[in-house]
């Protein structure tokens, strides 16, 4: 195999890494911060790539507009969801059920409102390549990866260097000696909630410009990203984007080396050996 | 759910009746769509059953059911051609069987596996499974169609001889989950799911349990594909390792119910009925908004399905009933106070250590036959962390542990259970979905005794009216107050039949009333032939019954000896007071 | 400053606390002593309001607090040195500190407070950027000390601070606790350790079962009886 062709299957490794590691960061938030595995964070992540493609394709508004509109109003889908799974007092495993239910309803709606056929946003923005000497660097895919990363860098940040960062890790070492010292945990997990929606509607944005669509194709997306989450160890922003990586290169690789359809491989057969060998780590 | 008090067999011969019914069903030429309709049924009650005996009974979710479902159906697909069908069955079974205890084998020994690392773990499985299946001959690609397959001729219309066998392997599954539920190991199996360290402290061989449970789940997983690869007869990966398929499996024992054998199967007709009768258009677009609906009402409404809904509103209208209950007779024999005897247990030089504190720095100790010993000291001298790694829960870094005259210290819990050693909690840990019967139950079938199910159960209530709470065998744990969750950890200690009875901090907790009668029955779990270690802050309760007394102080023991000298030594003083030089 | 009336406090359906009335002065430091299992953190925990009172009532500076979450409660100046620490065992030292002046009206003091405390715990400074699960007990109980003065409370809880310490350690906490209290802070101090506590208090109660059953100067508890009878079950 040519140095080129090798190359440019790292690049797109990459990419696709940096989508899974966007898609996978909301999901590490609130696994870790409000115990909630939550499954229906992919059906955010599809009902904002259909609305995406609904309103900068057929609505003709530019893309990064739409992102910016997306972005707040699954803001308020992720803090109702979080409403609703504290009114109940939903724990980890319930969540899994809960959210899978609530996943099934987004897709019927979805499926209700656009069919069941594969849908393609059309749209001139950002179209074709950058060229670097022998590589392509597709426009769109560059902007999603700079956006996956800088999103993961910032949210990493966050949590690590604000007021809220720092009150949402002693909420999570301990609740009750939190809020002793003055943390109200509960406002807090209503805002990680609402940030978790908003990344699925940026991660949902990106999709419907450098995917086709179908409803069915949520369930598509779960191994790997909940692979990227997990090997990324719950919880940490710059874990999912490492992991995310380490997929998207490893999938690429076994692609260009053996069969396309060997991709799923490499992944998750490292992430058995990690669960099975060092548990503690996620 | 709980075991009948008197074993019936009253669904195990409903499960037979239904399985004749079923077969004779061909001969009546029904329509091939009622046919294929009752054979998807089946189908999903085979599959859904089988989820259950690992996932529902033991609490270990599995998103990889798809996993040992798909190498039942591609061993049909490829040995279909050559081998008769009960080979291709069989095939399909125990290579399922064997992937799943071999997977068992590996994850459940890794301690403190959390549920939901399990569940992703085998969903990690089938993708990579079906990965290698789809990149190897098993498949290559393209999928592999079934239409060399020689059916045995049953019934002169295929379609009707794959129903049969559908049928067949649904109700097979039935009563597998029947028998194993109204077992000794189905009740370990619940005792798992409730809480899996007092389980095995009671006896029960939990590693070896989960292993059996996932290797029997798989086969009838197996099984169940190797059938359906017949009826799909083109079988694909993408479709065999949908992850809808493990899913649905979940949503359909989840809504009727996962501890009972029968609620899988509620479940899987109600959904397969719903897809299967609103069809075309947005008619299956409502019945699958149905669907997600009733996952999520379910599950904040009804956790235990619909037939732990029923089962709750039977208990409580047979409730009356119960308080009827013949009282059995007086306590087990009580013998005389035996004299103190040999040294049961000894335990050598123990050093524990977390993270670099001290637990336990160097223990050496010796308990008598018959004695009853206190164990003192300030809070968080290592008298629980002792407790702990006698009954097993922990293992010391250091020292030897002998159990009468032997070495027990590389012992799992339950076998150190088997051989005589029970302890109570301080907080009560009862199994929370079974009866208080029940619990009982699990520590004399498990634990030193051994007994099999209906000497267990006629000793356990024997023990429960020993410790006055045989009125409330049929209750749930949750429904008894503190002191008699506290006298249902004891009827468990006693129950179990050891030699050795630890109890920690019985006394905590209680009223001055309560106290009386617990010390009372310490005294006679005594006199009953245990030898009892006693832990208490209780002081006036340790020198009202303890024979001798350790004390432990930073992990190491600082007294031992007759318990009112003991307390009068100034190193004891100065570990309870501060230093000994405040008090003149 | 701090009064308790007759409270009554469960766990489920056992009570811990019977009819406990208690009283601390403005400026004082007084203790509450009484062997394991007689209730002390139980005690703690519902003046922390981490539990709720079944029967009674807590005052604090006149203010009925009774029925205050444990946000209201650090915003009235209330700060609490729990049983085992209970660090931020996963964050650094400090963050764990920082943490102390979460509120917005303390995070002012931020950068001054953390000068206080390091001047205090020179080690502390060393660590600063360790993670506090990692420190060796006597580090963590600094820490914690450390975490409460953040919050410049006018009345500090302290729970069992001797616990699990070696004995040199134990002296050192109780010279901090006494210069805390010089400094002007309200202190009420629940500790096993009686002879250690009673040499830094001003006025003592002993609790046994859940009751009060002696209460006095540090001097006259000293002589009496029901100290012995209720740790080492003298006079059963």
């Amino acid at each position: 195999m040519s140095v080129t062709l090798l190359g440019q299957s790292i690049l797109s490794g990459i990419f696709s890494g940096s989508l899974y590691a966007l898609l996978g960061l909301g999901l590490t938030l609130s696994w870790r911060y409000l115990k909630i595995i939550n499954l229906a964070h992919f059906a955010f992540i599809f009902l904002a790539a259909y609305l995406t493609y609904q309103l900068a394709g057929p609505g003709g508004l530019p893309p990064l507009l739409v992102i910016a509109l997306v972005a707040p109003l699954f803001f308020v889908m992720g803090y109702a969801q979080q409403a609703f799974l504290e009114h109940f007092k939903v724990d980890e495993f319930a969540s899994i059920i809960i959210t899978f239910g609530m996943t099934i309803l987004a897709e019927t709606f979805i499926q209700w409102i656009w069919s069941a056929d594969f849908v393609r946003l059309e749209t001139h923005f950002l179209r074709g390549s950058w060229e670097l000497g022998p590589f392509f660097l597709p426009k769109q895919e560059m902007l999603m990866s700079a956006a996956a990363l800088a999103l993961c860098l910032v949210t990493a940040a966050f949590l690590r260097f604000t007021w809220i960062g720092k009150a949402l890790r002693a909420g999570l070492d301990n609740p009750q000696i939190a809020a002793s010292f003055g943390v109200p945990n509960k406002k807090l997990s209503l805002l990680i909630a609402g940030i978790a929606g908003a990344l699925a509607g940026v991660g949902g944005a990106f999709m419907a410009l450098l995917f086709t669509l179908a409803p069915s194709q949520i369930y598509s997306w779960f191994g790997v990203v909940l692979a990227a989450v997990l090997l990324g160890r719950v919880g940490s922003a710059t874990g999912v984007f490492a992991a995310g990586l380490l997929i998207g290169v490893s999938e690429a690789i076994t692609m260009a080396v053996t069969a396309p359809a060997w991709a799923p491989l490499a992944p998750f057969t490292l992430l058995i050996l990690i669960l099975v060998f060092w548990p503690e780590r996620v | 759910m709980n075991a009948p008090a008197v074993k019936s067999y009253r669904g195990l011969v409903a499960i037979l009746a239904a399985t004749l019914a079923f077969a004779a069903l061909p001969l009546f030429q029904p329509s091939p769509f009622l046919e294929s309709f009752l054979y998807l049924l089946f189908f999903w009650i085979a599959l859904a059953t089988s989820w259950t005996i690992l996932s529902g009974f033991t609490g270990y979710v599995s998103f990889g059911h798809g996993a040992f479902y798909g190498a039942g159906v591609y061993a049909t697909a490829n040995l279909g051609a050559h081998a008769p069908l009960w080979v291709c069955l069989l095939a399909g079974g125990l290579i399922a069987a064997v992937l799943g205890g071999a997977v068992g084998f590996v994850v459940f020994r890794v301690r403190r596996l959390r549920g939901e690392l399990f569940a992703l773990l085998t969903l990690a499985l089938a993708i990579v499974l079906a990965t290698i299946i789809l990149n190897t001959p098993i498949d290559g690609g393209p999928g592999v169609s079934l239409m060399g397959v020689r059916l045995p001729r049953i019934y002169a219309n295929p379609s009707s001889t794959i129903y049969l066998l559908g049928a067949l392997v649904a109700m097979g599954s039935l009563a597998t989950a029947w028998l194993v539920q109204y077992s000794s190991f189905g009740r370990g199996l619940f005792a798992i799911s409730d809480d899996e360290d007092v389980a095995e402290i009671l006896g029960v061989p939990t590693l070896g349990f989960k292993v059996a449970a996932l290797a029997l789940s798989s086969f009838l997983a197996g099984v169940a594909g190797a059938v359906h690869a017949l009826f799909v007869s083109y079988v694909t990966v993408g479709e065999t390792f949908s992850i809808t398929v493990p899913l649905f499996v979940l949503l359909m024992s989840v809504l009727g119910g996962a501890r009972h054998w029968l609620g899988p199967a509620i479940g899987a007709i109600f959904v397969t009925t719903l897809t299967n009768a609103l069809v075309g258009g947005d008619w299956a677009l409502a019945a699958r908004a149905l669907i997600g609906v009733t996952l999520i009402v379910a599950t904040l409404y009804l956790p235990e399905g619909v037939i732990g809904f029923l089962a709750h509103r039977f208990r409580a209208r047979a409730k009356p009933a119960l308080a009827a209950a013949p009282i059995v007779e007086p306590a087990p024999e009580v013998g005389p106070k035996r004299p103190i005897g040999d040294v049961l247990l000894q335990c050598d030089d123990v050093h524990l250590a977390f993270r670099g504190v001290r637990a336990l720095n160097g223990v050496t100790l010796e308990v008598r036959e018959g004695e009853i010993l206190g164990l003192v000291g300030p809070n968080g001298s290592g008298k629980s962390t002792l407790i702990n790694v006698i009954s097993g829960f922990y293992r010391p870094d250091a020292g030897r542990l002998v159990f009468a005259g032997s070495d027990v210290t590389a012992d799992a819990g339950h076998r150190r259970a088997r051989r005589g050693i029970a302890r109570t909690f301080q907080i009560p840990r009862p199994f929370n979905r079974l009866s208080v019967l029940d619990n009982v139950v699990v520590a004399g079938q498990f634990g030193a005794r051994g007994l099999d199910h209906g000497a267990a159960l006629a000793q356990a209530q024997e023990w429960l009216s020993f410790v006055g709470l045989d009125a409330r065998a049929q209750a749930l744990p949750k429904e008894l107050n503190l002191h008699q969750r506290k006298f249902l950890e004891l009827a468990r200690a006693l129950a179990s039949g050891a030699r050795l009875i630890m109890l920690d901090e019985v006394l905590a907790g209680l009223t001055p009333a309560e106290i009386t009668t617990a010390i009372d029955m310490v005294r006679k779990i005594h006199a009953s032939g245990a030898t009892i270690i006693f832990v208490e802050h209780n002081m006036r309760a340790v020198l009202a019954l303890t024979d001798r007394l350790v004390v432990l102080n930073q992990g190491q023991i600082i007294a031992q000896g007759d318990p009112r000298a003991v307390m009068q030594d100034p190193l004891v003083i100065s570990a309870y007071l501060g230093d000994a030089d405040a008090h003149p | 400053m701090l009064i308790l009336e007759n409270l009554d406090v469960y766990y489920g359906e056992a009570r811990a606390l019977a009819n406990v009335s208690l009283t601390l002065g403005d400026g004082e430091i007084a203790c509450v002593i009484g062997p394991n299992g007689a209730g002390k953190t139980t005690l703690v925990n519902a003046l922390a309001r981490l539990l709720p009172v079944r029967a009674g009532r807590i005052r604090l500076g006149g203010e009925d607090i009774t029925h205050l979450t444990p946000q209201e409660l650090a915003d009235r100046g209330l700060a609490l040195i729990p049983e085992g620490r209970r660090l931020f065992t996963t964050m650094t030292v400090e963050e764990n500190l920082e943490l102390g002046c979460y509120r917005p009206a303390a995070r002012a003091h931020r950068a001054q407070g953390l000068e206080g405390i390091y001047a205090m715990f020179p080690i502390l400074r060393e660590r600063r950027w360790q993670i506090a699960g990692t420190l060796s007990g006597g580090q963590q109980q600094m820490v914690a000390i450390g975490r409460a003065l953040m919050a410049r409370p006018k009345l500090l809880l302290i729970d069992e601070p001797s616990l699990g310490l070696a004995p040199v350690v134990i002296t050192q906490v109780f010279e901090t606790i006494k210069a805390i209290h010089a400094s002007g802070v309200s202190i009420l101090l629940i500790e096993q350790n009686a002879a250690k506590a009673l040499s830094v208090s001003q006025r003592a109660y002993v609790l046994d079962c859940g009751a009060i059953v002696a209460q006095g100067s540090p001097e006259e508890l000293r002589q009496s009886r029901e100290i012995n009878a209720a740790y080492l079950g003298a006079g059963a």
